[in-house]
């Protein structure tokens, strides 16, 4: 309800409005001066104040002023004099809302107490609003500070080093795990720092390439690089990151670092402790070939000092020629743990890979006609020079085939015509290839399978069982692969693939 | 006429250690180079003791010493087992071939690991032939 204050200094006016009002529900007080109705407007506050324009002292237009002063929202309405145009548009302009003229009839009173209302109503519903919109405001204030806080603190808490940048490519995030990586701080970075200058070349070029596209772009697919940390350390991490963008402009870029040297140290202990298991397992395989080695020293001194004693040249040579086959057999057993246990980076050099398998060939020969194996040579025309170890790649063909030479003498079979195949070429992944082909006896799946193991022969006492795992160990340490391809009877195909190096300038 | 001994193993240069060693003792020396081919020289020679390596292609020893231990006509024959693996390897390996349905088979009488002093060899087999 509605609370009317009634001013007038006609107090059987005052008695006959207020009545008429009440009577339309509102609810009335009534002042008999401008002084006592400022009084009551102080104290009871109400919405609306109808007050008569003529009257002793304070008058109405005072009155108005003074309670738009205390209180701008109040609706105030004039009661003029008839025909008295100039006050009542005074009043307005002092911030009236309404006049009625004197004598007030009811119809007039009620239209301007309506309009009042409505006004009233208005700025309530704004007020509303306007609380509601403030509140709203707030609540989504609050939530975007949250929302950027756990932004923030996700970015913080990642493990991976984050660096994010504005569109001039100057660094604005810089999270602790890229501090940890890059070995800088946040501030000395932080918009001080352009990321093409953190990052390797390459990186720098990919950014500037997909800045130029200007179109947004996918993520790029995990690389690995080494960038170079404060300290000048290489550090090797893996890399993403995409250019942002914003209605087709450059709004900022993200590169995304995970730390690799765990993994790589991780890498780096596994195939240590996997060498010393090997190594470890097969002592006894090991120690099996040493004690036929020494059993082969034994008896060959044991036919020399027969030989002398009875002055026997057939037993002295025979014994002699023992003695050297062991030292053979010695020095290959040593020869492969030495080059099986140490680490040994490739020593690149131009070389023509066919010379190689040409004298790997020739070398081998001799033992094949013993046997009357013939070595049949496929070489691709279109090698010529290269960069190679040229140890690894004549090391493991000699490994392969006198590996493919036992395998036709181990098979035996007199109505077989046994050859070696030795092809060279450049694979459609223009990568060098080898392969070493018998029709030999060819192996089992078992075979197959503990093939590249240590110490594993199924050539009895010959063989070391190391020949295959260094010559596989040589291969991949030349970043290539090797693979076979047998069938028990059908004779074995091995593959080695070697990247393609481009020869260098002579030195 | 002088007793036989076969000698069993893929390494010539044993065959030919192992077989100056057993002349020299007197007896005469028979040659096998896989337990295949040392099974047949068995049925056909019947040798008076076998010198049998383990480790060969094709059969290997351990499979030959328990054909010979479960075969009445053979295992009589005395078996010396000459091997660079220990004879605890052996004697695991042989239990299990059992395991997996071989038969049981009596622990090989003598069993010398190489690189045996050939003195030695020559004692052993003296003392088992006589």
């Amino acid at each position: 309800m509605e609370k009317i204050l009634l001013i007038d200094d006609e107090e059987a006016i005052l008695r006959v409005l207020a009545r008429s009002l009440r009577s339309d529900g509102y609810e009335v007080i009534t002042a008999k001066s401008g002084d006592e109705g400022i009084q009551t407007f102080i104290r009871e506050s109400p919405q609306i104040v109808l007050t008569d324009i003529k009257m002793p002292g304070m008058d109405g237009l005072e009155v108005l002023k003074r309670i738009k002063d205390i209180q701008s929202e109040a609706e105030v309405i004039i009661i003029t004099g008839h025909g008295d145009i100039d006050s009542a548009i005074e009043s307005l302009q002092y911030g009236a809302s309404d006049f009625v003229n004197k004598p007030v009839r009811d119809k007039a009173l009620a239209i301007a107490l309506e309009r009042a209302r409505k006004k009233l109503d208005i700025r309530r519903q704004l007020k509303e609003y306007t609380t509601d919109l403030e509140n709203m405001c707030q609540i989504a204030t609050e939530e975007v500070r949250r929302k950027s806080k756990f932004t923030d603190r996700l970015i913080k808490s990642s493990n991976d080093g984050i660096v994010a940048t504005d569109e001039e490519w100057k660094v604005i995030i810089f999270n602790p795990g890229a501090e940890r990586i890059f070995g800088y701080s946040r501030y000395e970075i932080i918009r001080k720092t352009d990321i093409r200058d953190l990052c390797p070349t390459e990186i720098a070029e990919i950014f500037n390439e997909k800045a130029a596209q200007k179109k947004p772009m996918e993520q790029l697919p995990w690389k690995e690089t080494l960038i170079t940390s404060k300290d000048g350390d290489k550090i090797p991490v893996r890399f993403s990151g995409t250019v942002l963008y914003e209605d087709n402009m450059m709004v900022g870029s993200v590169g995304f670092f995970q730390d690799l040297r765990e993994i790589k140290r991780l890498e780096r202990e596994l195939i240590h402790s996997e060498r010393l298991a090997a190594i470890g397992q097969t002592v006894a395989g090991m120690a099996h070939g040493i004690k036929n080695i020494l059993y082969g020293f034994k008896g060959g001194s044991y036919l020399v000092n027969l030989g002398i004693d009875k002055d026997d040249k057939l037993k002295l040579k025979d014994g002699w020629q023992m003695i050297q086959r062991n030292i053979n057999r010695t020095s290959d057993l040593v020869l492969d743990l030495l080059s099986y246990s140490k680490e040994r980076e490739p020593e690149y050099e131009n070389c023509f890979p066919n010379e190689i398998a040409e004298e790997v060939c020739d070398l081998m020969k001799e033992t094949a006609n013993e046997h009357e194996i013939e070595i049949l040579k496929d070489f691709g025309q279109n090698i010529g020079e290269m960069m190679l170890d040229v140890r690894t790649v004549h090391r493991s063909l000699m490994n392969l085939v006198s590996n493919a030479i036992d395998a036709c003498i181990f098979d035996d079979n007199p109505n077989k015509d046994y050859k070696v195949i030795v092809k060279t070429g450049i694979g459609p992944d223009s990568n060098l290839f080898f392969e070493v082909t018998d029709n030999g006896s060819g192996m089992s799946d078992e075979v197959k399978s503990k093939l590249f193991t240590s110490f594993f022969s199924t050539k009895g006492d010959k063989g070391t069982g190391l020949g295959l795992l260094v010559t596989r160990k040589l291969i991949e340490e030349h970043n290539g692969t090797i693979h076979v391809a047998s069938r028990l009877g059908g004779g074995t195909t091995f593959t080695v693939r070697l990247p393609y190096k481009k020869a260098g300038p002579a030195h | 006429m002088p007793k036989k001994v076969l000698v069993v193993d893929d390494d010539p240069d044993v065959r030919l250690i192992n077989r100056t060693i057993i002349e020299e003792n007197g007896y005469t020396a028979l040659i096998a180079e896989d337990g295949e081919q040392g099974l047949q020289i068995i049925k056909k020679e019947s040798p008076d003791l076998v010198l049998l390596d383990v480790l060969m292609p094709k059969q290997s020893g351990l499979r030959l010493y328990s054909q010979l231990k479960t075969n009445k006509s053979f295992q009589k024959i005395p078996v010396v087992i000459l091997s660079g693996i220990a004879k605890r390897t052996f004697l695991r390996s042989q239990k299990a071939l059992v395991e997996f349905g071989g038969n049981e088979v009596p622990e090989p009488e003598i069993y010398l690991e190489k690189p045996v002093e050939s003195d030695e060899l020559g004692k052993v087999l003296r003392d088992l032939l006589g």
